[in-house]
């Protein structure tokens, strides 16, 4: 195996499998450009662990945290709200087109009580009219003369 | 590490079920290697807070999302990588030099090699100083890595090793001060 097939800066990072670690364990003894190589990775990596962590400056907001409790107008926004009002809405139409419904029902009912009436009354004229004229002609008959 | 893994995957079920308080302990769990990841990254530490808490928030709303809640932190660092990035592209024009030196608040960094460091970093580009950062101080694997990158392990690794190479480059006369 070459040394190129090496890959130390996986190892110093510990990315190879046991297998490749082993192999590459046993390589080392007899290279000096490998353990240099290797050295030169881990000096890199020890040195860039010298940076500091930082404590981030505040705490992260959590979710439960008063800064993301819905202001009073995002209510209104919610599902359950939006959900609410429309079956309110709904309520409130039906009541109004019932009551709509029912003034044409008591409308509808005075029409035909007022023709029903009406009607009843043009019969008894008719009616009336009629028994008129069958007097009148039979007094006609009977006494030669003709009412106006 | 398999038992804190065990331990994530526990809280996202529980927060997944409307457990606020179990998400609260993700955060507190993450916050602070999410905070330094973004905050080598974007070299602002305002910056990295408002990032840091976008993140946390973005993953609590997409948590029904989540494939693996095993892999919450690989998951969380790349919502926190879309994040950075973001703002990374709204700062600064496509193919421009990466900037000389880092930003980050020195007086909070008083060791020389500390300082060392943390400027070499800053002449990485973007990123293959997000590629030190996710391998070297946050451990990741290289799998884990193309996760939160999306991008190919090959990617990964040539990012990483090319980053390796400078720093071993511009480290160098720091390193040998601190041999003699």
């Amino acid at each position: 195996m070459s040394c190129e097939q090496y890959d130390w800066k996986a190892y110093a990072l510990g990315e190879l499998t046991l297998e490749e670690r082993r192999e590459a364990e046993a390589h080392a003894p007899g290279c000096e450009s490998c353990r240099e190589e290797l050295a030169h990775v881990r000096l890199t990596v020890d040195t860039l662990s010298a940076l500091r962590e930082e404590e981030p400056p505040r705490r992260i907001a959590f979710v439960s945290d008063k800064v993301f409790e819905p202001r009073w107008w995002q209510a209104f926004l919610r599902p359950s709200f939006a959900a609410a009002l429309v079956i309110a809405a709904a309520i409130l139409m039906h009541g109004y087109l019932t009551r709509t419904s029912e003034a044409d029902v008591q409308a509808r009912v005075n029409d035909a009580v007022y023709k029903a009436v009406a009607d009843v009354e043009q019969r008894n004229v008719t009616a009336r009219n009629a028994d008129y004229e069958r007097v009148s002609r039979l007094y006609a008959d009977a006494t030669g003369v003709v009412r106006q | 590490m398999i038992f804190r893994e065990v331990e994530d995957r526990d809280l996202v079920a529980k927060a997944r079920k409307g457990d606020v308080e179990a998400y609260n302990l993700l955060v507190s769990r993450w916050e602070k290697r999410v905070f330094n990841y973004l905050l080598r990254l974007v070299s602002n530490r305002e910056d990295a807070l408002d990032l840091s808490q976008e993140a946390f928030l973005k993953a609590y709303q997409s948590l029904p999302k989540l494939d693996d809640p095993g892999r919450f932190g690989a998951w969380l660092f790349r919502i926190a990588h879309n994040e950075a990035f973001s703002m990374l592209r709204r700062r600064k024009p496509e193919g421009e030099l990466p900037p000389e030196k880092g930003g980050v608040s020195r007086e909070l960094l008083p060791i020389e090699l500390s300082l060392a460091v943390e400027t070499a970093l800053g002449r990485l580009s973007d990123e293959q100083r997000e590629a030190v950062l996710l391998k070297v101080y946050q451990g990741f694997k290289f799998d884990e890595m193309a996760e939160i990158l999306g991008c190919p392990v090959s990617t990964v690794k040539s990012r990483l090793y090319t980053a390796l190479d400078l720093l071993k480059t511009t480290l160098a006369p720091t390193i040998l001060r601190g041999e003699a």
